[in-house]
């Protein structure tokens, strides 16, 4: 059945929900970087296989960063192929350092960043031993949340950083997306008496810039569940909960559960075919 | 599709989720123009503004995979790998035929009338083009194939709208005009959604366990649903929403239910079939029949 909102949009909001000028775009850059080998009526067979791909969420594959981080789905293809490709990684249980899953992920993307990698490390590590060693399980949740959710994470922090700094939530303008890269990463055990901030103080202001970020945020409904349990939390404290739930990750829609992490069965027939 | 090696302008990133501000494509080698040129001569320019305005037309919830089956069409309409090869038989050209005006047809909710209209014109013509052994016009044997196949995708059990197809089809070799198509057309998809929503209603009544609803209030809700229909059937139009609206008001509809509850009347059940049944004759009662 049709939904009436979806009907009643602006033709441009309408759209831009999709990010339908954004794959419309890509698709005739890469038709001009393939014109060489497209006939008259090959146009619309391109064009075929282009949004037949994006629908599976194969279009990443070996895209440029920017691409790959441009809509929330090509964010959750992403993560989703980076599962199905190296899930085998955790079956016999090896660890892997933070530079070789980088490397992994560079297979994926040529020149994918080092430093969203790092990110990703520290939320599992909790600390800048970058050497140290780390399950497939554990870095792939942890970096579907710094990946998918990086501009949220950004202004998270920022608002921590004001909250450590005493500032009544009330006075402090919550910063947007792109002016985290100025703040510094709060450093463990900076605070004078109690570690971290106050959970529910937090949540205040974590839910505001949900109502803000509508499409780039964990629902706010399970991320007062997160900060339900506990009276502090530090910020790292907070990713490494966000990363676990259960919920999250199936809000997302990328990955599996982790119990079911293993479980391929359309790969693993594709390989038995091979 | 791979990229690495290859030029290609850079697409800034958007700074949220969201398409506002296009991001600039910014270019390395080769000058915009003759790119632009390119497009606009192989056709790629005007592709894909049709394709951008039949989206806005359509607004369908998935309009990536809408796209996808659009260009998937346009590929089937052209002439395949440049007409070598035997050409198809008549019956898969027909099948061919019948499959896009069906597409055509399901672009728009029969609500967005204009729209709807539209693509009834296209379906049309599509279907009234002449082949290689056919004259051109619409028979009244595609005419009668495409209302069952339209029935049977939307799910509606056959014996729900035989009754609608008595009245409404075509002599096989008769010619269809298009205000009968249209007409046919509008009459089955609405049928179809009425069928849906009385099947819905009849999920409300049944009883979990037994599957099946009690006759009594099955049967006061399709006199509740006939009498609102009939309600000031000469009444201008607005009057006649609002006096089936009320008819079928919790204070109207409820009462005809608990009256039919405490009645002495023996219960029984009423099963989904029969339910949708009475309820489509009670619309296409109202249809009117080919003349």
């Amino acid at each position: 059945m049709l939904s009436p909102e979806r009907l009643a949009l602006p033709d441009y909001e309408y759209l831009a929900q999709r990010h339908v000028l954004t794959y419309m775009e890509d698709a005739v850059c890469q038709l001009l970087e393939n014109k060489e080998d497209i006939s008259q009526y090959g146009i619309a067979r391109f064009f075929t296989e282009y949004f037949n791909s994006v629908c599976q969420g194969t279009h990443i594959l070996f895209r440029e960063f920017s691409f790959i981080q441009a809509t929330p789905h090509n964010r959750a293809s992403f993560l989703r192929a980076f599962w199905r490709c190296f899930r085998t990684v955790g079956k016999n249980g090896d660890l892997l350092t933070m530079r070789e899953y980088h490397c992994l992920l560079q297979l994926l993307c040529p020149d994918f960043p080092l430093e969203l990698t790092q990110k990703a490390a520290r939320i599992v590590l909790m600390d800048d031993a970058m050497d140290c060693l780390m399950s497939f399980s554990d870095f792939l949740f942890a970096f579907q949340i710094q990946f998918y959710y990086s501009e949220f994470l950004e202004s998270v922090a920022a608002i921590y950083q004001d909250l450590l700094a005493g500032k009544n939530p009330n006075t402090v303008i919550v910063p947007t997306s792109s002016s985290g890269q100025h703040r510094q990463r709060p450093a463990l055990g900076e605070a004078s008496t109690l570690e971290g901030v106050e959970a529910s103080l937090f949540y205040q202001c974590l839910e505001n810039l949900c109502d803000r970020h509508k499409y780039s945020c964990p629902p706010p409904a399970l991320v007062k569940e997160v900060l339900s349990n506990v009276q502090r939390l530090t910020f790292y404290g907070f990713l490494v909960a966000l990363s676990k739930h259960h919920g999250i990750n199936q809000a997302l829609g990328a990955l599996p559960d982790k119990g079911d992490l293993m479980h391929d069965p359309a790969m693993d027939e594709e390989l038995e075919r091979l | 599709m791979a990229a690495v090696e290859k030029r290609r302008p850079a697409v800034a990133p958007a700074a949220s989720f969201t398409d506002s501000g296009r991001p600039a494509v910014s270019r390395t080698a080769a000058p915009a123009d003759s790119e632009e040129d390119f497009l606009r001569q192989v056709g790629v320019t005007e592709m894909l503004r049709a394709a951008l305005l039949k989206v806005l037309e359509a607004r369908p919830e998935e309009p990536i995979a809408f796209l996808a089956h659009y260009f998937e069409n346009m590929g089937l309409r052209s002439p395949a790998n440049g007409g070598a090869g035997e050409p198809p038989g008549q019956l898969l050209l027909q099948q061919q035929r019948l499959g896009r005006a069906l597409w055509h047809l399901r672009l728009a909710h029969h609500s967005q009338r204009t729209a709807f209209n539209n693509n009834v014109s296209v379906a049309y013509e599509c279907l009234s083009a002449s082949g290689r052994k056919k004259k051109p016009g619409l028979d009244g044997r595609t005419y009668s194939e495409l209302l069952k196949r339209i029935c049977r995708d939307g799910e509606a059990p056959e014996e729900v709208v035989a009754p609608l197809l008595h009245k409404i089809q075509c002599r096989d070799h008769e010619a269809v005009p298009l205000d009968v198509f249209r007409a046919g057309m509008l009459t089955c998809f609405v049928l179809l959604e009425f069928v849906a929503r009385a099947s819905a209603l009849y999920r409300l009544l049944e009883d979990p366990a037994l599957a099946v609803a009690d006759r009594r209030v099955g049967q006061a809700v399709l006199d509740t649903l006939e009498g609102a229909l009939q309600a000031s059937d000469g009444a201008p139009v607005p009057a006649r929403y609002l006096e089936a609206g009320s008819r079928l008001g919790p204070d109207s509809l409820a009462l005809a239910m608990d009256r039919a509850l405490v009645a002495r009347r023996p219960s029984s059940p009423m099963t989904r079939e029969e339910f949708l049944e009475k309820a489509a004759a009670l619309f296409i009662a109202k249809v009117k029949p080919v003349a």
